[in-house]
């Protein structure tokens, strides 16, 4: 165990029954890395998440308190949780499936109401832990379990949809940029609201075996790698390319959701000793 | 003893209201009080209810089956409810043209609607005017009923108190 | 097992009601009792999605929780509106949301999620008739046995309760949150459209602060989070943002809270989420009877309905008949033991598919004499009662009546 792990992490539970070559472990530290570079402690920070690759590879490491929530929920519950504890810091670590598909509606709201909260959505663009099937987020034409003519559907960006809603720190990244992660990270988790950072990492198992023909974790990357410069090594043009980095920061332009409750408290209670006085 | 009082017309005439602050005025008075109110949802238009239900004693059922009075606001109200009332029939000849003739001394009517407009200029205050009424037929402590009244009526207080006494004063309401 | 003490109520609340004495008398709604009982208990998060009859909850408690120092939070969905309860109350707030039917059935994913990690917190249920949207003003009694089963995957006991009226809406409310605090689970209060609705004098206490039948939120900080292997009630629940390692989860859990795919973590786990209210049943018997002493034929309801089934008892004695009448506080867990005696039942209920009757057939020594008067979207009369009862003391039979079905298969 590193000594980021041995500082945050809760020795029973690493390493986790993620699949050899799984990026979800390597993004985990690159989150150890930005707390601990913003100075927070274990209690600071509550850690929750939902399920399929990503919340059942991430449950329980995290050795503070956490939670993992029933398919897509994570954002409900910490909405709640936020009211009890606010002067936390939240992680809220999802797929995309928790994020772009079953959980979008409250990934949607908690962006438009600004729920202090760091969403990381941990993309391996698909649903792997049922055996790969498409998401969302699965590119066109890419062959699934479930789409074995080539994803028909088009996706989305959820990058987009947050922003539309408005979410007050949006980035994007993937599992071949380390040093721009730790940093978008750092920088989410100091926005006193809603932060989403969008992070692709291959699946080797099922979209690597599937949709790229291979399990080599290198070359799996290395086709993520290939889609942020939209160019192959052989110099050819990709079929797309992702725009990575920063997409919008307004950090801390707007009153974080629990507080906006505080402050309309505040005025309620003012005004109802007004009334009380002579 | 229990007593029940239906009341029963449009939405938007204050039928719900006339409920409340009946019900109020029996609570101030040491009484326990039920009362349904059935409307769908068009609360504005619909036929709305109110089943209230007066007793010294915890009300059990809440269900108005043998009225002691009925109100009536409407002739679909008054045509539809009649055979659950064995007592005094208060009804608004001008929304109630049509009454049965077998039981006479057990009909009053009373022309809210028309005095409402002819002394406020609105058909506004046809509810209280009927309250009134009420309180004078079904015997009830007129004092208590103008103190009900004010608590829940938020505005025009004057006005409604007014209305009130105009129905108590009613010389078709003394029965 | 209950030692069923039979005639007049049982309740926590008849002792509360002597002890507060000063107070206003109110004309008030269902659904203001339920917020007050709601606010007096200490709750301080409501995260929901209004719906018709239910919705006057949710506007009472947008005005009453920031007077107090809570939070009101009209969700996207039911899904949220429930889950975000259950984050505020992990987080150390007490919590309640509140729907009809069909957002009652939307919330069962978070029901269950509530269930396995012993997160308090109280439901509202008020009922319309059914199926699915039915006839939003009009009442229903069909969430009797999806409040029990109210997530997926069994291996748990479910606590549901029903008031009657609204000061007993008032009283229970604040009982459903101490059972939550006490059994560490979720609870149902299953009311209906009449009695949210309904109008009805109302005493409030004065001071909520000085209720000291209100049991305050504790806080549970160190292992074993969850007592696995154990039906012990009153731990305290867990929270969130203490720094104490807790873990919560969906999966089967071990005592720590760590997600485990072993046969002995998931016994233990079923052991302690059944058999807390299972071993606890005398704890939660809430019910109202009287005439049992010499009934031959007794009446059987809950909420809204038992009053005018009451009265129909009272009728029906007037006429002569032996009748007697139990009424349901505490639908879940079931209490078999007021039904075990011979005589006859008329189960009264506002369904036609028959649901408390076949509990009480279950528990009834002979099931040839349970018998159903189902209605659907409106209250027995008092004189359907009273003709039903005539009817089964005679000749074990219920008289054909109009709107009245009759079938159990």
């Amino acid at each position: 165990m590193n000594k980021l792990a041995a500082k945050y992490l809760r020795p029973s539970q690493i390493p986790t029954k993620a699949c050899h070559g799984c990026g979800i472990g390597m993004i985990e530290n690159w989150l150890l890395q930005a707390i601990d570079e913003l100075g927070l402690k274990q209690e600071d920070v509550i850690f929750g998440t939902g399920i399929g690759c990503v919340g059942r590879q991430t449950f329980a490491t995290w050795g503070g308190d956490n939670f993992g929530a029933t398919h897509g929920r994570a954002l409900a519950v910490a909405t709640g949780l936020k009211l009890a504890q606010p002067d936390k810091k939240y992680l809220i670590v999802v797929g995309d499936g928790d994020a772009a598909s079953i959980g979008t509606s409250h990934l949607i709201h908690a962006a438009r109401r600004n729920l202090g909260v760091t969403v990381i959505c941990e993309d391996n663009m698909g649903y792997e832990s049922t055996g790969g099937q498409f998401s969302p987020t699965t590119p066109a034409g890419y062959v699934t379990n479930s789409s074995p003519y080539g994803m028909v559907e088009p996706g989305f960006d959820p990058c987009d949809v947050v922003k539309a809603a408005g979410a007050t720190f949006v980035a994007e990244t993937t599992a071949t940029q380390w040093h721009q992660t730790v940093k978008i990270v750092k920088k989410a988790l100091q926005n006193d609201g809603f932060s989403f950072v969008h992070v692709r990492f291959p699946c080797n198992e099922n979209f690597g075996a599937y949709a790229l023909g291979t399990r080599d974790t290198l070359k799996n990357l290395e086709w993520i790698y290939e889609h942020t410069q939209g160019r192959k090594a052989d110099g050819s043009e990709t079929d797309f390319t992702w725009e990575t980095g920063i997409k919008h920061d307004a950090s801390n332009s707007r009153p974080e959701f629990s507080r906006l409750l505080r402050d309309m408290n505040a005025r309620v209670k003012a005004d109802m000793e007004a009334k009380r006085r002579p | 003893m229990r007593t029940e009082i239906l009341i029963s017309g449009f939405g938007g005439q204050g039928v719900i209201r006339m409920g409340q602050i009946l019900g109020l005025c029996a609570i101030n008075q040491g009484h326990r009080v039920t009362m349904l109110k059935s409307h769908g949802t068009e609360t504005r238009g619909g036929y709305v209810r109110a089943q209230i239900v007066i007793s010294p004693e915890y009300v059990d059922s809440p269900v108005v089956e043998h009225a002691d009075v009925f109100v009536a606001f409407s002739q679909p109200a008054y045509t539809k409810f009649y055979d659950l009332c064995g007592g005094k029939v208060l009804y608004d000849p001008e929304l109630v043209e049509k009454v049965r003739d077998d039981a006479p001394d057990r009909h009053v009517p009373v022309a809210a609607t028309q005095l409402s407009k002819e002394t406020f200029s609105n058909q506004l205050f046809a509810n209280m005017i009927m309250l009134g009424a009420l309180t004078r037929v079904a015997a009830l402590d007129y004092e208590a009923m103008r103190k009900a009244m004010l608590a829940v009526i938020p505005r025009f207080h004057d006005q409604n108190l007014a209305a009130l006494d105009l129905g108590h004063t009613l010389p078709a309401a003394r029965v | 097992m209950i030692t069923v003490k039979a005639g007049g109520l049982v309740a926590p609340w008849i002792e509360w009601e002597k002890r507060c004495t000063d107070g206003r008398r109110l004309l008030e709604a269902g659904t203001y009792a339920l917020t007050e009982g709601a606010i007096a208990a200490g709750c301080r998060v409501f995260a929901g999605y209004p719906i018709t009859p239910a919705t006057d909850i949710a506007e009472y408690m947008s005005k009453r929780l920031p007077q107090v120092g809570g939070y009101y939070v009209q969700c996207e969905d039911e899904l949220a509106g429930m889950h975000a309860c259950a984050g505020a109350s992990l987080g150390g707030l007490k919590a309640m949301t509140a729907t009809s039917g069909p957002g009652y059935t939307l919330m069962h994913d978070a029901y269950g999620w509530s269930i396995t990690n012993e997160i308090p917190l109280v439901v509202v249920d008020a009922m319309r008739v059914g199926p699915i949207s039915g006839i939003t003003g009009a009442p229903g009694q069909g969430e009797f046995y999806i409040a029990r089963y109210a997530s997926h995957g069994g291996n748990f006991e479910t606590i549901v309760v029903s008031p009657s009226s609204v000061q007993e809406a008032f009283w229970l409310t604040i009982d459903a949150f101490n059972l939550s605090e006490r059994f560490r689970t979720p609870v149902t209060i299953l009311t209906d459209q009449v009695i949210s609705d309904m109008w009805e004098d109302l005493f409030i206490p004065a001071d909520y602060d000085g209720l000291d039948f209100v049991r305050p939120r504790k806080h549970n900080l160190m292992m074993p989070f969850y007592p696995v292997g154990d039906a012990s009630i009153d731990v305290p629940p867990n929270v969130i943002g203490h720094g104490t390692g807790v873990c919560v989860s969906a999966y089967t859990h071990t005592e720590e809270g760590y997600d485990i795919e072993e046969m002995e973590a998931q016994w233990a786990q079923t052991y302690r989420l059944v058999n807390k209210i299972r071993h606890h049943k005398d704890e939660l018997a809430r019910y109202e009877t009287f005439g049992l002493d010499d009934a031959e034929v007794v009446a059987v309801a809950y909420g809204a309905n038992a009053r005018t089934v009451k009265t129909g008892v009272l009728e029906a004695r007037r006429r002569g008949v032996k009748a007697g009448f139990v009424r349901l506080v505490t639908l879940w867990p079931f209490l078999d033991e007021l039904f075990e005696r011979d005589c006859r039942f008329v189960v009264c209920e506002l369904n036609y598919d028959g649901q408390l009757v076949r509990e009480v057939q279950r528990a009834a020594p002979h099931k040839k004499d349970v018998h159903f008067m189902g209605k659907s979207a409106e209250l027995h009369t008092v004189s359907e009662v009273a003709a039903g009862l005539d009817g089964v003391a005679r000749s074990n039979r219920l008289p054909e009546l109009p709107y009245i079905w009759t079938e159990v298969r």
